[in-house]
C-alpha cells in the first residue's frame, strides 16, 4: 500500500465486497443508506424512466446523488459506469443514448454483475454490457468513452487519484465525467479516516 | 484533486439528502456529509 493512502486497498475492497454482496442479495434489508425505488425517488430520477423498469432493475440501487443531473447524456454516446452495481445507472444510461449508443459497466462483484447482466437481458438491452473489473484498472481501452459516469463508489476506494487517472485514460479528449459522490462538510478525525471499518458504515 | 489530474470545467451540483431517514442519518450528520452531482471535462 502507498504510504499516503490512509487504508490499505485490498482490505477496503474485500470490506466493500462484503458490503454489497449483501445489497445484491438482500436489497430490502437492514442498511444504513435507503435502496432501490424510495432512494431513485429521493434523488430525483426521472419517475417515468424508474417506473418503467423491472423491480430487478432498481431494488439494489444505492447511489447517492443522480450524475445525470448537471448534464443529461446524448444519443449515440459511448458511456463508461465505473462501480455499476446491479446497473441501474447504466440502465438509465441505455435510454438516455439510445441504441446507437453503448453502455459499457464496470464492477468487481460477481453477484451484482450477474444481477445486472440478467436485467439488462430482461430489458431487451442489446447495447448495455457488463464487465468485471476495478476502478483502478478499467478493462476499458484508451479514450474510448465520451462520458463516465459513476456513483457512490469512488469514495469506497482507497487511492482516489489514481481512479481520477484512470478515469481520464479511458475519456476521448473532450470527453465528460459526470459522476455523484459523498461529500463531508466537517472534517472526519484522522482516526476514523485509518479505520477501515467507518468506511462502510 | 480532479483538476490536478487534468480535469477542467469542474461544476458541483446542489447537495442531496441521501441518508436522511436511513440509519446511517446520525452518522452523516455528524460529519455533514451530503450527495453531490459533479461534471468535468478533459481537456479536448
Amino acid at each position: 500500500m502507498g504510504t499516503d493512502l490512509p487504508v490499505d486497498p485490498a482490505m477496503l475492497r474485500e470490506e466493500v465486497k462484503s458490503k454489497y454482496r449483501d445489497v445484491a442479495a438482500n436489497p430490502h434489508g437492514e442498511h444504513h443508506f435507503h435502496t432501490g425505488r424510495p432512494l431513485a425517488e429521493r434523488l430525483g430520477y426521472d419517475t417515468a424512466m424508474v417506473d418503467a423498469m423491472p423491480d430487478v432493475a432498481v431494488e439494489s440501487f444505492a447511489g447517492v446523488a443522480s450524475p445525470f443531473r448537471l448534464h443529461a447524456l446524448r444519443e449515440g454516446e459511448k458511456v463508461v459506469d465505473a462501480g455499476s452495481g446491479a446497473g441501474f445507472d447504466c440502465f438509465i444510461a441505455a435510454r438516455q443514448v439510445g441504441p446507437s449508443g453503448r453502455v459499457v459497466g464496470i464492477d468487481m462483484l460477481a453477484e451484482m454483475l450477474d444481477k445486472s447482466r440478467a436485467s439488462a437481458a430482461l430489458m431487451g438491452l442489446a447495447h448495455v454490457e457488463f464487465r468485471e473489473g476495478l476502478l483502478e484498472d478499467m478493462p476499458v481501452e484508451d479514450g474510448w468513452a465520451d462520458v463516465v459516469i459513476s456513483n457512490g463508489v469512488i469514495n469506497l476506494c482507497a487511492d482516489k487519484k489514481r481512479v481520477f487517472q484512470e478515469i481520464r485514460r479511458v475519456l476521448r479528449p473532450g470527453g465528460r465525467l459526470q459522476f455523484a459522490d459523498i461529500a463531508n462538510g466537517k472534517a472526519v478525525p484522522a482516526s476514523a479516516v485509518r479505520n477501515i471499518d467507518l468506511w462502510t458504515a | 484533486m480532479l483538476e490536478e489530474i487534468g480535469f477542467v470545467d469542474v461544476q458541483i451540483g446542489a447537495p442531496c439528502d441521501t441518508f436522511g431517514g436511513a440509519s446511517g442519518e446520525k452518522q452523516a450528520r455528524r460529519f455533514d456529509v451530503y450527495g453531490y452531482p459533479f461534471l468535468a471535462r478533459k481537456p479536448g
